[in-house]
């Protein structure tokens, strides 16, 4: 007899206490990167700004006042197809655009500010260039303050020891989101040339880069930046005096593992850490890229405890493309976002959306999932759940690398 | 502002509905049709043999060992050595992704058809707690034969008694007034839950689901499990039911206006289970501990968790417990709270 295996098959929509409202495959351009935020506006309406992870399209907002029927009000272009958007955040009706270009030398690289006022008009308010010699400019930011922009970038001035360790920790001042300047500035030890340190050892398996990834500042504790620095580790910094930034915290579980520190995300009153690790290859071959509890209650000695549960790799590392950890639900301190000390929700590619329970951080459960049937054409094979936002009425945001766009989810937990 | 997002404790579980009848209820007939039904994908319905249902082998898409994947998603598994073993294997064959993620799970009942064996299941296997909840319990019975079944057996009434649904089976072999009859019949037995005429075994699935406490999140749903403002009492509270007097199985209410403490409470429903468990056919309330909701059930001797809920349903905050019984006087109940209430040391004195 044959035994049944569903999950396996990509065709195959998977489910646990999660139910599909809607699916919005944003007029054929479903392919979107890891910058979704959601904006609520003057007159009350709840716009998701999402960024396109490749080119032709740039950004695009979506209409989610009523999760139910998503309406696409705005797509906007890139100038050429070497540059990317990938990753975005809103603060007020302020949105902040980050370009990264295929290669280095290209323009635009940096960052866009847009007043988004009038969401179906966005307008430019300034763009802060990041471009060089040695830059492939930003791949992703954090801005949830109107006054900072927290980002991995590289730079005109900044010549890297190695061609993948570009993009370090940029901090810009956008107070006056007409004239951004840079406010501070921090990088691994030994990766730019110059540097006393000697640069740092390659990973042995699988090189990836001394590069920044997530820079996480929460305003309850505006002097600490949680940095993922993907085969660097995970950083806590001290920000406080943004000239001087100095190291706080260290932890890295590479090597032996494959690198790749994606988010560390803090929750604040448990002394934890959430760190979330990128799978960037397919098949399984950079497997395991998982999700991290680490007792950070000393900041000088982060000891991880845990990881997530996760569903079977010999199942979904045959599934199709990508599986394993990637983007978190931040827990962004914005209007209309979710917010929990305990539920964690996160992106794993072919594994889908992923709703956990850390209440217990010795022995964390898997509470939810949604894993969509791959998508029409997807290069893949099957879907590439990339990035989540969740609103605070518990409605998860979760978007899809190659074409299968925005999935509106209800969570019942 | 920001506002922790708190799990709710039960709603992630997968619900659980037990279908029970007496012999010759129909219950075989109402799984046959349930199996196939377009509604059921992504429900395990538990059976005892797969042989006895008589499945069209051209629905079956996929089996291994005792399951059988059907056409619309539907997963029929049959009973291995046990109840317990055959539930655990369901759930960690889930996980694996050995088979579909279903989201529900029917269990037709073996025997005497008595639930209790299974509930008790259910909440004392560890496992089972975590990832399980009971939904409801359903019951067939048969329009010709249960008026002879409630005069010469026992079973047949105590399965009444405790159905959350009923359903009554070939209902096209009597006529309006023998109908009105058997109507009455019941409610002599179960004077709230829903009644409904099935034929055939035609019936809608979402007619088994949904029945019990869902979320500990209080609403009009958590009102309504309660069993108040619904159609079927009319009436505002809890268990005010028209008394009936030709059976001795009671459904009585308790109300009281003093919030209880816990040690209180559990230790008033102890004493009740040790003494009288046999006659405890079905117990549901909502109680004040210390001003905070706490939502109680059980089935014969055998109480679920208890239920927190995030707020009170209603500005009702006093304590409504129904209990249907079995020649247990209301006054004796009431009594029994009362005195262990005050056996119990109020909270905060020393």
């Amino acid at each position: 007899m044959q035994s049944p295996n569903p999950l396996g098959k990509a065709d195959q929509t998977l489910s646990r206490n999660m139910t599909l409202l809607a699916h919005h495959e944003l007029g054929g351009f479903g392919g979107l990167g890891e910058g979704i935020s959601l904006q609520i506006t003057a007159d009350g309406r709840r716009i998701l700004w999402v960024a396109h992870e490749s080119a032709p399209k740039n950004f695009s907002g979506i209409d989610v006042t009523d999760p139910k029927n998503p309406n696409l009000i705005v797509q906007t272009d890139l100038p050429h197809m070497q540059v990317r958007s990938n990753s975005l955040d809103v603060f007020g009706n302020i949105l902040a655009v980050a370009y990264q270009t295929q290669v280095v030398g290209l323009k635009p690289a940096g960052v866009d500010l847009f007043d988004i006022s009038v969401p179906e008009q966005p307008k430019l308010l300034s763009h802060f260039d990041c471009s060089g010699p040695h830059s492939r400019g930003v791949h992703a930011l954090w801005f949830v303050d109107g006054k900072y922009i927290h980002m991995s970038s590289g730079s005109e001035d900044f010549e890297p020891t190695h061609p993948l360790d570009d993009q370090f920790y940029r901090i810009l001042d956008v107070t006056d989101p007409t004239q951004p300047f840079e406010a501070g500035r921090w990088w691994y030890p030994g990766t730019r040339k110059g540097d006393i340190s000697p640069p740092p050892p390659r990973m042995p398996k699988l090189d990836t880069g001394y590069r920044v990834h997530n820079t996480n500042v929460f305003p309850r504790e505006p002097n600490r930046a949680y940095v993922g620095y993907i085969d660097g580790g995970a950083f806590v910094l001290d920000i406080e005096d943004m000239k001087n930034i100095k190291v706080i915290s260290h932890w890295n579980h590479s090597p032996p593992l494959n690198g790749f520190i994606h988010t560390v995300l803090p929750l604040f009153d448990r002394g934890l850490w959430i760190v979330s690790d990128e799978c960037v290859m397919d098949d399984g071959a950079d497997w395991p890229k998982l999700v991290w509890v680490v007792d950070a209650r000393n900041e000088e000695n982060p000891v991880s405890i845990g990881t997530f549960p996760m569903p079977n790799p010999e199942v979904f590392t045959k599934r199709g493309g990508r599986f394993g950890a990637h983007n978190l639900h931040e827990n962004l301190p914005i209007p209309g976002s979710f917010y929990s000390d305990t539920i964690i929700i996160g992106t794993f590619f072919n594994g889908g959306v992923r709703v956990f329970d850390t209440t217990n951080p010795y022995r964390v459960e898997e509470i939810a999932y949604y894993v969509p049937g791959a998508p029409k054409l997807s290069p893949a094979g099957a879907i590439q759940i990339n990035d989540v936002f969740v609103d605070e009425n518990a409605i998860v945001y979760a978007i899809d690398r190659f074409g299968g766009g925005v999935y509106i989810l209800e969570m019942n937990i | 502002m920001i506002v922790n997002f708190k799990r709710d404790v039960i709603s992630g579980k997968i619900p659980v509905t037990i279908i029970t009848g007496f012999l010759g209820s129909g219950k075989t007939t109402l799984i046959r049709q349930l199996l196939v039904h377009p509604s059921m994908n992504k429900v395990a319905v538990v059976i005892n043999e797969i042989g006895e249902i008589g499945i069209d082998q051209d629905l079956v898409t996929l089996s291994s060992e005792n399951i059988s994947l059907l056409a619309n998603g539907c997963i029929c598994c049959s009973v291995r050595t046990d109840m317990q073993e055959t539930l655990r294997d369901l759930f960690t064959r889930r996980t694996i992704g050995d088979i579909f993620d279903f989201d529900r799970i029917i269990i037709e009942t073996t025997g005497l058809a008595d639930p209790a064996p299974i509930l008790q299941t259910l909440v004392s296997d560890t496992l089972l707690e975590a990832q399980f909840r009971f939904d409801g319990l359903v019951t067939l019975v048969d329009a010709v034969n249960l008026p002879d079944q409630l005069e010469n057996l026992k079973e047949p009434e105590k399965q009444l008694a405790i159905a959350d649904r009923i359903f009554v089976t070939k209902t096209d072999l009597i006529d309006t007034n023998q109908m009105d009859q058997l109507v009455q019949l019941i409610r002599n037995v179960n004077p709230s839950s829903p009644i409904q005429k099935i034929l055939h075994g035609n019936i809608d699935p979402n007619e088994l689901m949904g029945i019990g406490l869902t979320s500990s999140k209080a609403s009009q749903k958590t009102l309504h499990f309660l069993g108040e403002n619904t159609p079927q009492t009319g009436e505002k509270y809890l268990g005010v039911f028209a008394k009936r007097h030709t059976s001795n199985i009671q459904t009585e209410t308790l109300r009281f206006k003093t919030p209880f403490t816990w040690q209180a409470f559990s230790s008033a429903l102890d004493l009740l289970t040790t003494l009288r468990g046999v006659d405890l056919l079905r117990v549901k309330g909502i109680i004040n501990v210390e001003n905070q909701p706490i939502v109680v059930q059980g089935v014969q001797h055998i109480f679920h968790p208890p239920i927190t809920l995030d707020r009170w349903p209603s500005e009702d905050h006093d304590s409504r417990i129904v209990f249907i019984t079995r020649n247990i006087p209301k006054e004796v109940l009431k009594s029994l709270f009362d005195v262990v209430t005050q056996v119990v040391k109020p909270a905060g004195l020393n």
